[in-house]
């Protein structure tokens, strides 16, 4: 024994090691692989004794002895599986560790012989030239090979797949007509709509002869009162003869849908169940909650979303179409994000944390599967204002905001039409689309109008004016084309020139305001948080129209319907107020 | 952990909850009836504990923290920076042994080889096409990094960062030379391999590269069967046959070979000059060492038939990729089969006449009842997709064609060389030649500068005097424990 | 042979070493190309995978079809929505023989379902991770007669996060997502 030892390590040590380790490790893997091949996979998850045991069990429910056989299976079955893993396991690492010893061993033994050659005298200078005619038909032959296998492997193909739409039509019948091309509102049908935040023309109603004045006290002018049916500081939506709005406390986050006819609620569902929903607290603070940002409407379907992240679309009728889970978004105060849609598309604004953190995104959904169409990562921080979905140089485009870029995103396929660095602080108030201008509030800054027809940044040959006289921090400017109202939160009322950004007057109201202006025909609105309403001329000087206390407090801006009605969403209450053709009509 | 289910014993409360009695017979036939319908209202309702029993949570181990993935790629640069050190300031082999166990620990056996450089390619193609996936910064990091090591300094990555190759490397005891023709016509097969690979990828098929990797089973210790064998089986071939997964089937390598053809720098034999000893002739186990020209004579017999056979390459060129991009496009079928969603619609429409299967479902079955639900929306997707693959699968077939034509025509390529050089393309800069290289030996101070023959003004190849050689062998062999 | 030597015929160096340069710069620009095309489509978060439990048809090809030989899928349980049943689908064979945890009552190839009494008449289910192997027996069982408080999830202690998972390819519900990897479970809940 120990001269076969010794021959086989020919006196070095390295030698011995080598081949106890190789001979080890040839062994075990034969071990193994024997032994898998032997058991096969004896996987217990199809065991057919146990289940032709089981069946045979229910024919002779009361066999005593079959349970026992049925039991004393299932546990060889199950350790053996255990087993086996646990042995493989064991045995891998047995087997790597015999591996990289006799490498090691085998390094030691290649060291030890090492010799580099020698030449011989006599020997020619240069080696003969190499022969390639092998190489090309080397070449030639794996190409042909490859040739060969695709030709085969398509050889006899057959795909019952229908070539074209032609052919899936005559499969599965036409396509059904009745699903327009695409799934959503005329834009005139938009317009005489509120759709969303500020409705579809940056704060101007469709109807010119909204309220002009009501009396809380005789209820003259008020079409309904009703005690808000939610919490939640999102300013409501309307689609034809409804309002929508979201509300609810964190753990129960609801969807609303008032009747504008009697104010009574006509639906209401509650958002649960979305799978990735975040778990725990997720520190938002109370002044602004989980149902900040205002929902939109593309007039086939309502979608919402929330602080958590989820987004939710129902159809008019209150009936579930999605929802999605977009996780906890990282903002200090809460995501206020509001939606926007575009055709029978949503376009949400997902800007959280900081620029570094590269978590903001935009994305595009499909309305009616919640798919993401397209999204893009946004390299900024946390933002909360609105994006605005315009046409402009012969494009859909949507501007989005966040320090301290204003980026336009081609709406077709989210690739970045142009930017232009303007904003500073907090961004709170939402862009708006006047004239062909991009109106953007840096918060207590400046207003600056753009040119929306650049490519890459323009901040230095896009920008039409700025002006920096009063500018709003939280509320979003309205206009009429012609003029721009804006008031700060501290109350300082202030008229801007569209088109040249001169300012033509201003106003001290000495009230507090979330809620931004609004305006019908000739008057602007104004809803303070006293709960104080005041009209104002929508012109070239200040006046007074109408001033009247309502008893409540007003964060939320108004929205406004085709038949002259706006509805408004007090911290009490929910109020619907009538113009004065309303009264005509009902005698 | 305990394989034994606890004895069948009647357990205290008796009493079925009455909501329970005959609930398989009113359940099966809800479900003959009407299908699994999902209820919106939970048809137990959770129970108030009266003992006051409190819910277990329900744990979610954590996923890979995301500094783990910066830290992945700072050691990946550090690694490539090593690599570059050792190559071409050191020139040693030790340190890039030490950096390939390295390396196999930390991104082979730690990391289970995933996400690594080859498969990345699939990463960048598939956030090329599909503007749904985001690519994660590790993934693009592992994709740009060795590449743009490889445009500057050759195959870095190769060298000893790259755990498949350090694993071939570090087996390699016997290396035996592969015929240069065999090298040669193998060697297309990566270009085709990338190919293939971003086909699928981009097409959102497979990720081929990944599912036929045949060392992450090793890493992982775990793996099927087959892909466990094929790599063992190469590991073993690689004793013998220098890294044969690199050299004729590595995907990225295919790339790398691209960019250290173009390479600003490269690696040398010799630290000085090249006195044409010959003696690292065949000191390369990857068949990459290109031999000095012969001579003068032996040049221009041989360039004339070059030239007819470059012409004749020139011309072949358009033709091979024309044919390769036929057969791709009677490829696309099969091809496109390789997307799961094709698979099942075009079972959907075999079984379209058949009812749904009832009893115990299989896999495929309740696939099939899934996409029964909507089998318009299916089709369509699979027909896009057979609409991709009849674009993509023509563009690979003419891919396949110019890799072919491009090697043919660099086969005809007449190059002049007077020194032993590695091959740019070809080196995976392992530094096994230096050692070979008396000037190395000066150099490192094993010989001295006396040893070798100065370097020579006149370009007049004659055969060294094989004396100092002698000593060379002798100041290595030296080392060894062993007497000769 | 040595520098003076390649000087023989300076034309050719210089032409070759144009080339080269030019590659190389062709090289650089398409690299840089490629880069720019895929940054903006680049995140810091990895990817991890994840069962979306609302599209899951409990098919069992987890079981089979994971890289690792134990699957990294794993039945977890959502206890705020368990009706605690004393008969739980998820635990019982159909028609069982009695209600009692023998072998011959039960579903769970593994025995990776525990069966505890915790008040009348309600009963607690938990997984042990250890022994699961994620067939979705018990998932079936419980989602299609049950309140679907067992579920599929990929465990990210176990799963190894391969490029592209091996079970998303086979997967019969098309239920395989990639959620970022500071979210990277699909839990159930119930309000």
């Amino acid at each position: 024994m120990s001269s076969l030892l010794a021959r086989l390590g020919g006196g070095n040590e390295w030698r011995l090691t080598a081949w106890v380790a190789g001979v080890f490790a040839v062994l075990l893997g034969l071990g193994m692989a024997a032994g898998y091949l032997h058991a096969g996979r004896t996987d217990p998850i199809d065991a057919p004794r146990l289940k032709a045991l089981k069946l045979e069990l229910q024919a002779r429910p009361q066999d005593e002895a079959l349970k026992q056989q049925i039991r004393a299976l299932d546990l060889v079955l199950r350790e053996t599986y255990f087993t086996r893993l646990s042995r493989t396991s064991t045995g891998l690492y047995l087997l790597l560790g015999a591996v990289t010893l006799f490498l090691i061993a085998n390094g030691r033994i290649a060291n030890g012989r090492k010799r580099l050659p020698v030449l011989k005298a006599g020997v020619p200078g240069l080696p003969p030239p190499e022969n390639k005619g092998w190489s090309r038909w080397a070449v030639a032959g794996t190409g042909a090979a490859l040739a060969v296998f695709l030709f085969l492997l398509s050889l006899g193909f057959t795909s019952a797949l229908p070539g074209d739409a032609e052919a899936l039509e005559a499969l599965f019948g036409p396509a059904p007509t009745d699903a327009p091309v695409m799934d959503a509102a005329s834009p005139e049908e938009m317009r005489q709509n509120w759709p969303r935040l500020f409705g579809a023309n940056a704060g101007l109603a469709f109807s010119s002869q909204a309220p002009s004045s009501w009396d809380t006290n005789s209820g003259a002018g008020i079409a309904w009162k009703v005690p808000a049916p939610a919490p939640g500081f999102n300013s409501p939506i309307v689609w034809g003869d409804r309002a929508y709005f979201s509300g609810g406390p964190p753990e129960k986050l609801e969807v609303l849908c008032v009747n504008l006819a009697d104010g009574q609620v006509a639906w209401r569902q509650t958002v649960a169940d979305v799978a990735g929903t975040p778990k725990g607290d997720l520190e938002i603070p109370e002044s602004t909650g989980y149902t900040a940002p205002t929902m939109a409407t593309d007039g086939r379907r309502v979608y919402a979303i929330f602080a958590n992240g989820n987004v939710a679309a129902y159809s008019l009728d209150g009936s579930h179409v999605w929802t999605k889970a977009f996780g906890a978004l990282g903002n200090p105060y809460g995501h206020a994000i509001s939606l926007a849609t575009w055709q029978d598309r949503l376009v949400v604004q997902l800007d959280q944390g900081d620029s570094e953190d590269g978590k903001s995104k935009l994305y595009l959904l499909n309305g009616r599967t919640g798919e993401i169409v397209w999204q893009k990562p946004r390299k900024v921080g946390a933002s909360w204002t609105t994006p605005v979905v315009f046409e402009a140089a012969d494009k859909s485009q949507v501007a989005a905001l966040a320090v301290p870029w204003v980026i336009s995103y081609d709406l077709k396929d989210g690739s970045e039409l142009w930017r232009v660095d303007c904003l500073n602080g907090e961004v709170t108030p939402s862009p708006i689309f006047v004239g062909g201008l991009l109106l953007i509030t840096s918060p207590s800054d400046r207003v600056v109008a753009i040119r929306p027809d650049g490519q890459g940044d323009v901040t230095k040959t896009h920008m039409a004016w700025e002006n920096d006289d009063n500018v709003p921090d939280v509320t979003t400017p309205a206009s009429n084309g012609e003029l721009m109202f804006s008031v700060t939160t501290g109350g300082t009322l202030t008229c801007l020139e569209v088109k040249t950004g001169t300012k033509v007057w201003e106003h001290e109201m000495d009230m507090d305001y979330h809620a931004s202006p609004t305006i019908s025909g000739n008057r602007v609105y104004l809803f303070s948080q006293s709960g104080v309403a005041v009209i104002v001329e929508a012109g070239r000087e200040f006046k007074e129209l109408f001033r009247t206390g309502m008893g409540d407090s007003f964060h939320a801006t108004p929205a406004f319907t085709a038949d002259h009605r706006m509805v408004v969403r007090g911290m009490s209450y929910l109020w619907c107020l009538k113009g004065a053709a309303n009264e005509v009509q009902s005698p | 952990m305990s394989h034994v289910r606890t004895p069948a014993v009647a357990a205290p409360g008796r009493n079925i909850r009455p909501a329970h009695r005959g609930l398989w017979a009113l359940t099966m036939v809800l479900f003959l009836l009407g299908g699994a319908a999902l209820f919106a209202e939970p048809r137990f309702p959770p129970p108030d504990f009266e003992s006051g029993h409190v819910l277990p949570e329900t744990t979610t181990p954590p996923a890979r923290a995301v500094w783990l993935e910066y830290l992945d790629i700072a050691v990946l640069a550090g690694g490539l920076i090593a690599a570059t050190y050792f190559i071409y300031r050191k020139r040693s082999r030790t340190g890039l042994v030490a950096l390939s166990i390295g390396s196999i620990l930390y991104f082979g056996f730690w990391k289970k080889g995933c996400v690594c450089a080859i498969g990345s390619v699939q990463n960048v193609t598939l956030a090329l096409f599909d503007s749904g996936y985001a690519l994660p910064v590790g993934a693009l990091a592992f994709f740009v990094l060795p590449l743009a090591f490889a445009v500057m300094w050759g195959r870095s990555f190769c060298a000893g960062i790259c755990p498949h190759g350090a694993l071939q490397d570090l087996v390699l005891l016997k290396p035996l030379k592969v015929p240069a023709w065999l090298e040669q016509g193998l060697g297309i097969l990566p270009y085709i391999y990338l190919g293939a690979g971003v086909l699928f990828a981009a097409t959102g098929s497979a990720f081929i590269i990944c599912q036929y990797d045949p060392f992450i089973p090793i890493f992982r210790m775990n793996g099927r069967v087959a892909m466990v064998v094929a790599g063992i089986a190469l590991l073993l071939l690689g004793v013998f046959v220098g890294r044969p997964y690199c050299r004729f089937l590595c995907p990225f390598g295919a790339l790398l070979k691209i960019g250290s053809v173009v390479s600003k720098w490269r690696v040398r034999v010799t630290p000085d000059y090249c006195t044409q000893c010959r003696l690292c002739e065949a000191s390369c186990p990857f068949g990459a060492m290109r031999l000095p020209s012969p001579g003068k004579a032996a040049d221009a017999a041989a360039q004339a038939a070059d030239r007819r056979r470059l012409l004749i390459a020139v011309v072949l060129l358009p033709v091979l990729i024309g044919a390769g991009a036929w057969l791709g496009w009677a490829f696309a079928g099969p091809a496109s089969r390789m997307h799961p969603t094709v698979v099942v619609a075009e079972q959907l429409l075999r079984a379209q006449d058949q009812p749904p299967r009832t009893g115990v479902l299989t896999p495929e079955d309740r696939e099939l009842d899934r996409v029964r639900q909507n089998p318009r929306q299916t089709l369509t997707e699979a027909m896009g997709i057979r609409r991709q693959f009849n674009i993509g699968t023509p563009i690979f077939g003419g891919w396949v064609g110019l890799v072919i034509a491009i090697k043919l025509l660099s086969l005809a390529l007449h190059r002049r060389r007077t020194d032993y050089e590695p091959d740019r393309g070809d080196c995976f800069s392992c530094a096994r030649c230096f050692e070979y290289c008396p000037n190395e030996l000066v150099r490192r101070g094993v010989l001295p500068a006396s040893a070798i023959p100065p370097m020579n003004p006149a370009p007049a190849p004659q055969v060294p005097a094989p004396a100092p050689f002698t000593v060379a062998a002798s100041a290595c062999g030296c080392a060894g424990k062993e007497g000769a | 042979m040595n520098p003076t030597d390649s000087k023989t015929n300076p034309g050719q160096v210089n032409r070759r070493q144009f080339l080269r340069d030019g590659g190389r710069a062709t090289a650089v620009a398409s690299l840089g190309g490629l880069l720019g095309m895929v940054l903006g489509r680049s995140q810091a978060e990895g990817y991890v995978w994840q069962i979306d439990p609302s599209k899951c048809v409990y098919c069992g090809n987890c079981a089979t079809h994971c890289v690792l030989e134990q699957s990294a899928v794993k039945c977890v349980h959502a206890y705020a929505m368990c009706g605690y049943c004393q008969l739980c689908t998820g635990y019982f064979e159909p028609e069982p023989n009695a209600l009692n945890t023998g072998a011959e009552n039960c579903q769970c190839p593994t025995a990776a379902i525990q069966r505890t009494y915790v008040e009348d008449p309600y009963y607690e289910y938990t997984i042990d991770e250890d022994l699961c192997i994620g067939c979705a027996k018990c998932v079936d069982g419980c989602t299609r007669f049950g309140n679907g408080s067992l579920f599929l999830q990929i465990r990210h202690d176990r799963c190894v996060n391969c490029n592209e998972c091996a079970i998303s390819k086979v997967c019969a519900g098309d239920a395989f997502v990639r959620v970022p990897a500071s979210q990277p479970y699909l839990l159930k809940t119930q309000h």
